[in-house]
This record gives structure tokens, C-alpha cells and sequence, in this order.
């Protein structure tokens, strides 16, 4: 790819194409494709458009943002390309919320009545969080990375083995677990979109405003001390917007692969620029990527829909394969 | 050590000085109590045998290890320079730590400009002026629009240098500089010492080629945590400090001016 | 004079909601929450194949506009269009239909979605006998039956299952049985719903209540139990003989298995208004093998 836009450029062409994608999303459903434009709909298709479609392209494009967000700090403050957004536990921690909050539910008639209330999403939220908050205890603060590095790996691996000893305990809870890993879209509304949304605008905010520090952080921990970056505070601030991100996105969405990994590395091929661009486009790319998996996942065997995840996993799979491929040949 | 020298020291301000410094790593007394007086204005290089704790000490030095005992920076001690402050007075080179294959050689140097600028702020035409000239200095500007990654070892070596030089500080601190660079930017990185002490900034680097090192003023001798000898390079009890700590296996010897380091074989 | 005035407006507001409330319909769900419809049922949508059984089974199959991919009788509902499964609802397919009641599982996913687009949802998730009969009466009620409508329909499938159990020779009571769901090997405990349809009939389960409905069983321990007579479906019973001891089973030996077929595990297993029949079925294999004809 020669064109050397620059990053504004690239912002404004992803924007774009966000747009087209989320107008798209809302030609998409279970009929297959219909363009809704040409020609006066009766109200259920309005009302399908309006309430069903167009908050859900809109949530997947929000969704894929914060994990592209999630993917990009993720990656520069463990200065790891392979790094991404579950990396501290939080997928884990999320998949053992939901398949407790199952099996609770599943029990004998609650007494505890905000367990309902609290919904799939509260419980894959807090979930995630709560993960994040085992690991930062076992690293003892966010001070080493390795260390970090290592808690996360251990309770996403040790949470993981809890939420599938609780789905062994009743099998309703191993369907409600497949179909939460899977990750979909087709449960987001206008309150998920607002709290995407909300999320989307502090993380990003946030992690923009400290771009420089992960700048630093690419010369090294000793060298970004010595430019007087503020490391721990930084650092912790940083998690902080890692997990929320992630957590956000989780929660509305389940479980999906490769969103976070690859928007970065995606970024990186088309333009060069410092962790504050970086972060922002990484977002606008996340968001495309998953908004056309979304799209297509809803598309190719309508009126049936693929999960999303399995289309973000061949997408970004083979996009990574591509580039393996594309380094390969140019270093021989 | 000679009397004279030490006048001279206690003359001339301070630019570093230590009290009673030790460091532990993982439990291991790496520093055992040193007591150092860094002129400033002066290029002092600190030579020594693997272990010795050279890098430890300049770390320790930069107020980048936690430490027992003081470190002052222009009679001021650390603890009480605020980080802005501390990033001001100093510009720290590594050794081999940066991974930051992805960053534009020109970002990179510009990084070095970050304890100037104010947080969200812009880069001003001044640092862009800095980042400019650093980067001529050391040969590396027609590199602007390339990354990290696609430099040799000896090139990206060099844009480090430059993103040392654009802090502009009173005081460096460098670690191993001369690695993966050719003879020909070896001397390059000489001439710009010799030229920043010119201009009164203190230097102090640790170094592996002794031949290099004994161009400075000072030479600190280390080995296995304390400082042996700290003295001018010119002096006949540095060279044999020297060679004493290397067993004896080097001989220093003078050549038109300069100083040769040979093997004793 | 004020008292006076105070008692006519509370009398008038009580009056208002009784009459209200008189011509709205209020079910009760699994979680104790109250459903409120306007009218009865008309455009009626399932997510749960036992739910759809049971509304064909108050004879109210017509009103049923949509059901998952896993509702397969009667046959009737094998024509309509599908909304998905538990866990992947299709929530623009079920909102299309326009349904003014949806019937679905408290796991199902969705249900706040549905919910926050205006739809009426009532979960139910029929587990045990008792169950069964409540999701009947309270179908029943929703579709703007009479209560003596659902309390027949209830009846007959008692009767039904009372018979199956009144059929059991004394001989076939005495086995001790072993149920298996899925070759993992997954076992049905007491506490499961086939579990309760055995107790009833008062024939002993190798797997106590305490390991749950549906434990994960350790193989070793149905060849330490010795059972009388094995339950399997279809792909349990190729992997029965290779499991290591099994081949000495009385009732491998001896052949009394009963093997369902994926039509009849489905009335087995679904706690729904074909309990009945598969406490006949039941009640048939195990007076076979007491018998001992395969």
C-alpha cells in the first residue's frame, strides 16, 4: 500500500466508512437485504429499522471502537504487538459472571431480587473488573510489567476454569456460555449504544490525553522515567481505561476475538504516527472491522445469523496471516 | 589521590555528588557505600570490569533506582526535585532498552523534548529547531520519515544520541553510547562530548572501550560495587588504576598525544 | 365533611382498579414477577419447545406465530417460521411477527432486549412435575382459557401418568435403573424430571438426588451400582460396550437396555404435556426387560 495519507486523512476516511457500515447495518436483517430507502416501508419495518437495526450497527460499531481502543493501550504500555484486550483476565472474569449469574438464576426462585435486574450484562461487567482487580492485587500494582504480564495470564486461566466448572454443574449454563463466547450484536438497543457510547468517550479521552506517556514507554521504562512522565500513576490510569473499555464492550457483546489485536497492527501498515493518533484511529478501525463482520455475519446466511466472533476470527486471522506472509517476503 | 585535584574539585561547583550510596538488587548488595564528587563541566567516564556495578551506579546517579544514602544534584538533594524538575536537569541514554521499532525516528527525538513541553501542548518552533539540529549533529536527519525498525543497530544508536542531545540538559548520563557504532560515528560521538563540555555540560558515561574513556577529564574505577580510584585521565595513578583492576592484562600507553590501551600479552 | 370526600375518592380509586385490573389478565412467571396483558393471547411466539407443546396441548396451536429452531411437535409447527434458539434469539424475526405474548425460558438470552421494544414476556422453564402443571394453568390463563379449560387439560395428563405408573408390573418395580443422557457419560439423577417420573412410578435410581440432575458421572460408578436396567438414546448405546468394565453388566449381559430414539428422547426428556407418553414409554420398556425379552 503506497499512500501516505496522513492520519487525519485516514480518521476521516474511517469515519466514513463507519457511516456507510452503520446505513448498511440497517438494510441487513432477517430477510435478507433490503434497502429500505427506495420505496415507503409499513411501520414494523420501520420500527424494526429504527429500534432493532440501527442500534445494534450502531453498538457494534461502538463495541469495536472500545476494543480497538482496548487492543491499542493494551499493546503499548506492555510494549507486546501481540498484546490484547483481555490480556489482564477480564474475558475470563467476564465469562465466570455470566455462567454464575445463570446458574443463580437457574436455581430455585431467587429471594434476592436485584439478581434479575442486574442482567446478563451487569454480571459480564462486573465480572471483568473484578478480574483486573485480582490481577492488580496479585501483581501487587501495575510497577512490573512481566509481572503484570504473568497475574493476568494466571486468572484469566484460573477464572476460566471456574466458569466451566460452573457450566459442568448444569447444562443450561454450558448453552448460555457457548452462545456468550460466541459474542453477538443482536441484543444491543439505545441504552447499550449510550453506555458504549459513554464509555467509548472517557476511555478515549482519557488514553488520548496520556498517548505521550505510552510514547515514552517505547524507549523504554528507565528512559520514560527520566523524561518525568509520572510512571505509576500513569500506568494505573491506563489499566484503568484498558478494563473499562474492555469491560464495556464484554458486556454488551460477549466474548470477541481478534477485534483488539488486529485494529492496531491494521493501523500501523497504513501510517506512521505517534501513539496519539494511534489510539484514535486504532478505535475508528476496531469499529470498522467489526461493523462489517456484523454486517456480514448478518448477511451471508440470512435469514440465519453466524456468530460474530467466528467472522472476526477468520477476518482478522487472515489478515494477520497476510501480513505474516508480507513481513516474511520482505525481510528474505 | 593528589592533593591538587582535590582542590581543584572542591573549587569548581558540584555537579553530582553521593553520600554513603547503596543499592540492593534482589536482595544482593549491588553498591556497597559510595561516595562520589562529579564536578560539573566535566566529562567523566566510569570504567570497571563485568559486575562492577557501573551501570547500577549511573542508574542510582540518575534517581532511577531507589537507593540508601543521598545523591545530589547541584547541591540539591533528589528527594526534593519534583519530577519536571529532575527531567529538566537530566537526559538519560539506556543501555539496549528501547523497543520502539514502530516510532518514527523524528517522534523519537522529539520525545526528548517532552520535559519542556507542556502536556497537551503542541511542539513549539523552538523544540522543533532542537530536534533539528540534534539530528544533524549526529548524521541522522535525512532519517526524519523513517521507523526505528528499519535502521541498522548503529543508525538507530545514533538517533538515540540525537533524542539525548535534543533534551538539552546541564547534565548527561549515558550507558554504554558507543554500542554497534562503526569507528568513523565512534569519533563522531567524541567530537560532540567534547563539544557539549565546551558549553559547560556535564557528561558522565560508562564505557567498555577504555581507548574512548581515557579522553575524558575524570575516570571513576569501579569494581565489585565500590570506587577504587576517581581521579583526572591524564594522571599516571589512573592508568595504573586502571590496569590494576584489569589484572594487568592491559597496558596504557602514550602515542602523539593520546592515550593507547594495549594488551599485555 | 372533608372525611366524607376522602372516603368517596379512595372508594372510586379502588373501584378503578379492580375494574382495570378486572379486564387486563395477570400471570405470575417463574420469578415470581407479574406479566400483565391487556386481552388474551392472539399472536403468541415460543422459544421453548415444552411451551409450544403446551400450548397445543389447550388446543390454542392457531395462535402461534413463531417458534424456535428446536420445537418439533406437533407437526403443525414444523411449517412455522423459526425465531432462533435459547441462546440466539432472532430478535428482528420475533418482533416482525408482531407477537403480543412471548414465551420463553428465564436463561434465554434477550429478554431485556425484548422487553425494552414493548413486548409482553413471560418465562417460564418447566423442570419437575409441578412445574408442568403451573405452566399449563398459567398458559392457560394468558390465552384467556377458563381455569376449568386448563385444570382439564392438566387433568388428563395426570391421568395420564398415573396410569403409566399404575401399569408397572411388580416385578418391573423392583429394578434399579440407570438413565443416561449424553455419552460424556451425563447421567439423570432423582432430582432431574425423568428422575421424578421413575420416583413416581416407585422404581429406584442409581443416581441419588444429591449429585444434581444431570452429573457428569464417573463410569466406575454405574459398574459398583450394578444396575437393573439401562436408559440410553441412540448414541449412548454405541459407546456403551466399549467403556472398560461395562461389557459385564448384568444389564448389558443380559440386554436390558431400552435405546430412545431422538423422537422419543424428546418426549422423555421435555417437561412438558407429553409426560404422559413418556411415562408410558417408560412404564413399557421396563415391564420388557423385567420380563426379560429384549
Amino acid at each position: 500500500m503506497n499512500l501516505r495519507w496522513s492520519a487525519l486523512s485516514w480518521s476521516l476516511a474511517l469515519l466514513l466508512l463507519g457511516l456507510l457500515g452503520v446505513l448498511g447495518g440497517t438494510a441487513v436483517g432477517s430477510q435478507g437485504v433490503e434497502m429500505w430507502w427506495l420505496g415507503s416501508p409499513d411501520p414494523v419495518v420501520q420500527h424494526i429499522i429504527w429500534d432493532i437495526r440501527l442500534p445494534r450497527s450502531l453498538g457494534a460499531w461502538l463495541g469495536g471502537a472500545l476494543l480497538g481502543l482496548a487492543g491499542a493501550v493494551a499493546q503499548g504500555l506492555f510494549r507486546n504487538p501481540l498484546a490484547d484486550p483481555y490480556l489482564l483476565g477480564s474475558a475470563s472474569g467476564a465469562s465466570l459472571g455470566v455462567s454464575l449469574y445463570v446458574s443463580l438464576l437457574g436455581g430455585s426462585v431467587m429471594a434476592v431480587g436485584w439478581l434479575p435486574r442486574l442482567g446478563m450484562t451487569g454480571a459480564a461487567f462486573g465480572g471483568a473488573v473484578l478480574a483486573v482487580m485480582v490481577t492488580l492485587f496479585l501483581a501487587r500494582g501495575v510497577q512490573q510489567t512481566v509481572r503484570l504480564l504473568l497475574a493476568g495470564v494466571v486468572v484469566g486461566v484460573v477464572l476460566g476454569a471456574l466458569a466451566s466448572l460452573v457450566a459442568l454443574m448444569s447444562p443450561q449454563v454450558m448453552q448460555a456460555m457457548q452462545g456468550f463466547l460466541l459474542g453477538s450484536t443482536a441484543f444491543i438497543g439505545w441504552s447499550a449504544c449510550a453506555l458504549m457510547a459513554l464509555a467509548l468517550g472517557v476511555c478515549l479521552s482519557g488514553s488520548w490525553a496520556l498517548s505521550r506517556v505510552l510514547d515514552a514507554l517505547t524507549l523504554g521504562e528507565s528512559t520514560a522515567q527520566s523524561l518525568g512522565v509520572p510512571l505509576p500513576q500513569a500506568r494505573l490510569l491506563l489499566v484503568g481505561f484498558l478494563s473499562l473499555a474492555t469491560g464495556a464492550a464484554v458486556a454488551q457483546m460477549g466474548l470477541i476475538a481478534f477485534v483488539g489485536l488486529a485494529a492496531p497492527h491494521a493501523v500501523r501498515s497504513l501510517v506512521r504516527c505517534t501513539h496519539a493518533g494511534l489510539l484514535v484511529l486504532s478505535a475508528w478501525m476496531g469499529a470498522a472491522l467489526l461493523l462489517m463482520a456484523d454486517v456480514l455475519a448478518r448477511s451471508l446466511m440470512a435469514p440465519q445469523e453466524m456468530p460474530v466472533g467466528v467472522l472476526t476470527a477468520i477476518l482478522g486471522g487472515a489478515y494477520l496471516l497476510w501480513r505474516m506472509n508480507r513481513i516474511g517476503a520482505g525481510r528474505s | 589521590m593528589a592533593n591538587e585535584p582535590d582542590r581543584r574539585r572542591s573549587v569548581m561547583s558540584l555537579a553530582i555528588q553521593a553520600c554513603a550510596l547503596k543499592v540492593a538488587l534482589n536482595g544482593r548488595s549491588v553498591l556497597r557505600g559510595i561516595d562520589l564528587r562529579i564536578s560539573a563541566g566535566r566529562w567523566t567516564c566510569v570504567v570497571g570490569p563485568n559486575g562492577a556495578g557501573k551501570s547500577t551506579l549511573l542508574k542510582a546517579l540518575a534517581g532511577l533506582l531507589p537507593v540508601t544514602g543521598e545523591v545530589l544534584w547541584q547541591g540539591q538533594s533528589l528527594a526534593n526535585l519534583s519530577r519536571q524538575q529532575r527531567a529538566l536537569q537530566l537526559s538519560w541514554l539506556g543501555q539496549g532498552e528501547s523497543a520502539a521499532l514502530d516510532l518514527r525516528v523524528f517522534d523519537v527525538v522529539m520525545l526528548g523534548r517532552l520535559p519542556h513541553q507542556s502536556w497537551l501542548a503542541a511542539p513549539s518552533a523552538h523544540d522543533l529547531a532542537m530536534v533539528e539540529a540534534a539530528l544533524k549533529s549526529t548524521q541522522a536527519w535525512a532519517w526524519c520519515d523513517r521507523t526505528l525498525g528499519e535502521l541498522s543497530g548503529g543508525e538507530r544508536q545514533r538517533v538515540l544520541l540525537a533524542r539525548v542531545l535534543a533534551g538539552n540538559a546541564p547534565l548527561m548520563l549515558m550507558d554504554e553510547p558507543l554500542a554497534n557504532l562503526d569507528p568513523p560515528h565512534q569519533v563522531d560521538w567524541l567530537e560532540q562530548v567534547l563539544c557539549l563540555r565546551s558549553v559547560s555540560t556535564t557528561v558522565v558515561s560508562v564505557l567498555h572501550e577504555i581507548g574512548m574513556a581515557l579522553h575524558a577529564d575524570d575516570i571513576v574505577v569501579m569494581r565489585e560495587g565500590q570506587v577504587i580510584h576517581h581521579g583526572p585521565a591524564m594522571d599516571a595513578q589512573t592508568h595504573q588504576a586502571i590496569e590494576a583492576v584489569f589484572e594487568r592484562r592491559i597496558r596504557i600507553v602514550p602515542l602523539q598525544g593520546q592515550w593507547l590501551v594495549l594488551p599485555r600479552i | 365533611m372533608l372525611e366524607r370526600w376522602m372516603q368517596l375518592l379512595i372508594l372510586a380509586l379502588s373501584l378503578a382498579l379492580t375494574c382495570s385490573a378486572a379486564q387486563g389478565i395477570t400471570v405470575w412467571d417463574d420469578r415470581q414477577q407479574a406479566v400483565v396483558l391487556a386481552k388474551p393471547a392472539q399472536r403468541i411466539v415460543s422459544l421453548l419447545p415444552s411451551l409450544t407443546e403446551t400450548v397445543c396441548a389447550l388446543g390454542q396451536c392457531a395462535k402461534l406465530v413463531g417458534v424456535d429452531r428446536y420445537s418439533n411437535w406437533p407437526d403443525s409447527v414444523k411449517s412455522l417460521p423459526r425465531m432462533g434458539g435459547g441462546i440466539d434469539p432472532n430478535i428482528e424475526s420475533i418482533v416482525a411477527q408482531k407477537p403480543d405474548l412471548v414465551l420463553l425460558a428465564g436463561s434465554t438470552r434477550g429478554i431485556e432486549r425484548l422487553q425494552s421494544l414493548g413486548i409482553t414476556v413471560l418465562s417460564l422453564e418447566p423442570r419437575t412435575h409441578s412445574d408442568v402443571k403451573r405452566a399449563v394453568l398459567t398458559i392457560a390463563q394468558a390465552l384467556g382459557l377458563t381455569p376449568t379449560e386448563g385444570e382439564r387439560v392438566w387433568r388428563e395428563i395426570d391421568t395420564g401418568v398415573e396410569t403409566a405408573v399404575q401399569s408397572l408390573s411388580a416385578q418391573a418395580r423392583l429394578q434399579r435403573v440407570y438413565l443416561e443422557v449424553s455419552p460424556t457419560p451425563y447421567g439423570a439423577s432423582e432430582s432431574s424430571f425423568m428422575g421424578e417420573t421413575l420416583l413416581r412410578m416407585g422404581v429406584r435410581n442409581i443416581l441419588p438426588a444429591a449429585l444434581g440432575p444431570f452429573p457428569q458421572i464417573n463410569p466406575e460408578w454405574v459398574v459398583r451400582a450394578q444396575p437393573d436396567v439401562i436408559l440410553a438414546g441412540d448414541s449412548s448405546r454405541q459407546s456403551l460396550l466399549k467403556r472398560p468394565g461395562w461389557a459385564q453388566l448384568r444389564a448389558v449381559q443380559q440386554d436390558r437396555i431400552c435405546v430412545f430414539s431422538q423422537d422419543q428422547s424428546d418426549v422423555v426428556m421435555r417437561a412438558g404435556p407429553r409426560m404422559a407418553e413418556g411415562a408410558r414409554w417408560i412404564a413399557q420398556c421396563l415391564n420388557r426387560t423385567a420380563r426379560g425379552t429384549p
